[in-house]
């Protein structure tokens, strides 16, 4: 071997980083590859990362500073049922309400080079290696066990284990006969478009919200219904990035042109689209237009669901274990839990002095034991579209994305994310007012532009006023919680395991309460509108002239004392 | 010098990539469908055979490589630091 190292990480994507620099903290010499030039420059998506990722996901993500486009408050649906007439429907139901967004988000926009880079500089301060313009080519067996990678130069650096973060074509994987190829039906082709707009218009026309399109196969203006997304607008800073994807083959049938059918789409939803034709496009101008293949619909295979994620020496993270959500379509928080998850069980792994599969198989089970990672890769709505098209039943269509994409998502996702939240408190019951202080901190770096994209980090945010007041009410609201939650700590964490325990009985309670729920939203929202309004100004205008330092993470300083101490173990 | 393609905007390749992706012709029966998925417009069919016509506006994505039922197209990654690029996705 001609290097020797206790963790090779494989991709220094969203998730390889996050579980680079967990075993690097943990004291293990850690090399980090990646086969593009510069981090993040072949990564390619339309990016909400739900806002489940932060609260759940790595402690240095959800206590720093990454960079952000926009803050997403939630989606709006349109379903168009006749795009010549103009008969569209919306359902808005997913949506954050005033005044609690936009600073309690939805989900945050990003553009995948920065945030990655700004993980991997994380990874690399806690002393991972990283090793760009390096593409790995397969894995080195002794014995039978995985005990290194090999590079193209023909470099073999030899590893305890090996964490491959390749993303969703797995060629190490298979390779390494952990997994087989997918089928080209769980493959999603998505288009990707990225157009430049003045802050003032995305402000203006977007705000906040992330945009649907729905729309029977016949008015060839998304791709069929079940079989992709219909078409998807994210609003960012000054720039929208726009996504079709579209299955690579529809169940057994011949294989669609889909670069005609892409294009025939994108042009009927940029000239049709009543809002697009007249908004959009006198007010942007295209900057950049990719492509990339995405694992949508793997976690609704069983035969590719049940595929090991491990083997002697190597485990599989992120898209590379095919962990990609199906209704959401977003990779990153699964991404974000599996290096975690992987990182934990190499790191126990190694000190244990056992990498065979019968003790990484531990990594298999906490991940199908983890609940959101497990109901984000098994929501059967955006597939089932396919059959409101079979119908053309408007009922099940509507149906269908109201259940994905509207308020009636809180029937299938609300237990497995009050499992983990009540798992967490347990944990911790400071993690509250963390999460508190992450919502206001993220906010307030996306309404200053704390990120600085040029040199590629964080600008410290100087502010020239402060709202005494509104300081010293935030202040003694979360130092209070703070200091109740340290008193009462013993009673909460009894509570939390109580709440986990009961936490399934959210779904069927939000089954029963949605349909009452819903109307009485509609009633509401819009006498309801102005005093929203009004008191998300106000708190936005706090936000904009706080302190910083009231937002940060209180535990960062004994975090890291933590995290060197460990390294020192 | 990265190189760039008015076609494709905001993206930039860096050559020298080497033949990621090749085609077994024993194997290809011509079927075409790597030629329909392939947004980059890399593929052609010629005398009923899959050929490559180029990879200099390939984005590594694989569809090509997934929609192959006869298992002609053989797919790996680009030699490290070239390829497409992009500061927008």
């Amino acid at each position: 071997m001609d290097e020797s190292y206790d963790v090779v990480v494989i991709g220094a994507g969203f998730g390889g980083p996050v579980a680079a620099k967990k075993c690097a903290d943990a004291g293990l010499k850690t090399l980090m590859l990646e086969r593009s030039e510069n981090v993040g420059e072949k990564v390619i998506s339309g990016l909400t990362i739900p806002v489940y990722g932060f609260l759940f996901g790595p402690d240095f993500i959800r206590d720093g500073n990454p960079p952000f486009e926009r803050p997403a408050d939630g989606i709006i649906n349109y379903i168009i049922k006749d795009i010549d007439t103009g008969d569209i429907e919306i359902d808005d139901t997913l949506r954050v309400p005033r005044p609690f967004s936009p600073v309690i988000a939805f989900g945050y926009n990003t553009y995948c080079k920065p945030f990655c880079q700004w993980e991997a500089k994380k990874a690399l301060e806690s002393g991972v290696k990283l090793r760009t313009s390096t593409t790995v080519t397969d894995v080195i067996r002794s014995n039978g066990s995985v005990c290194g990678i090999c590079l193209e130069d023909g470099t073999r650096i030899s590893a305890k284990i090996v964490i491959d973060a390749e993303g969703s074509q797995g060629l190490v994987a298979i390779k390494a006969g952990i997994r087989k190829k997918y089928p080209p039906e769980a493959i999603s082709l998505s288009d990707t478009y990225d157009y430049e707009m003045d802050k003032s218009d995305v402000d203006r026309i977007f705000g906040y919200s992330v945009r649907f399109c729905w729309g029977w196969d016949e008015q060839k203006i998304a791709p069929p219904l079940g079989h992709g997304n219909g078409l998807m607008v994210w609003p960012y800073r000054d720039s929208i990035h726009f996504i079709q994807d579209h299955c690579l083959r529809l169940d057994g049938r011949k294989v669609p042109n889909l670069k005609k059918r892409f294009k025939e789409y994108h042009d009927n939803i940029t000239t049709k689209l009543p809002w697009w034709s007249s908004e959009v496009t006198p007010k942007s101008k295209i900057r950049a237009r990719m492509w990339e293949g995405f694992e949508i619909y793997v976690g609704l295979d069983p035969d590719l669901r049940n595929m090991r994620n491990h083997d002697d020496g190597i485990i599989l993270i992120g898209d590379a274990a095919g962990l990609e959500s199906t209704e959401l379509c977003d990779g990153v928080p699964a991404a974000w839990f599996s290096a975690e998850i992987a990182a934990d069980v190499a790191i126990e792994a190694i000190r244990a002095g056992n990498t065979k599969k019968e003790f990484l198989k531990k990594y298999d089970e906490r991940i199908k034991a983890h609940s959101v990672i497990q109901w984000s890769i098994s929501g059967e709505n955006r597939y089932n579209l396919r059959y409101a098209q079979e119908t053309k039943d408007i009922r099940l269509l509507k149906k269908y994305v109201h259940h994905a994409w509207g308020m009636a998502q809180l029937t299938h996702s609300l237990s497995p994310i009050l499992t983990l939240s009540f798992r967490y408190i347990r944990k911790d019951p400071t993690i509250i007012t963390k999460w508190i202080r992450m919502y206001f901190r993220y906010y307030q770096n996306w309404l200053h532009n704390s990120y600085d994209y040029q040199e590629n980090r964080e600008k410290p945010y100087d502010p020239t006023r402060r709202p005494v007041i509104g300081e010293t009410v935030f202040r003694a609201f979360v130092g209070g919680l703070d200091f109740i939650l340290w008193i009462l700590g013993p009673v909460v964490k009894l509570l939390a395991i109580i709440g986990e325990k009961l936490s399934w009985l959210a779904n069927p309670a939000m089954k029963l309460l949605v349909p009452v729920i819903r109307p009485i939203y509609k009633i509401l929202r819009k006498p309801m509108a102005p005093i929203g309004n009004r008191l998300a100004e106000k708190i936005i205008d706090f936000v904009d002239r706080a302190d910083p330092a009231l937002f940060e993470a209180k535990n960062s300083k004994k975090m890291a004392a933590t995290l060197r101490h460990t390294r020192e173990v | 010098m990265p190189r760039t393609e008015e076609k494709f905007p905001g993206v930039e390749w860096i050559d020298g990539t080497g033949d990621f992706i090749r085609v077994d012709s024993e194997k290809c029966t011509g079927c075409g469908n790597c030629v329909n998925v392939c947004l980059g417009d890399c593929w052609e069919i010629v005398n009923r055979k899959a050929r490559i016509k180029t990879l200099a506006t390939c984005m590594e994505c694989a569809s090509c490589w997934y929609v192959c039922d006869a298992g002609a197209v053989l797919f790996s990654w680009p030699k490290g630091g070239t390829g497409y690029r992009s500061e927008w996705g």
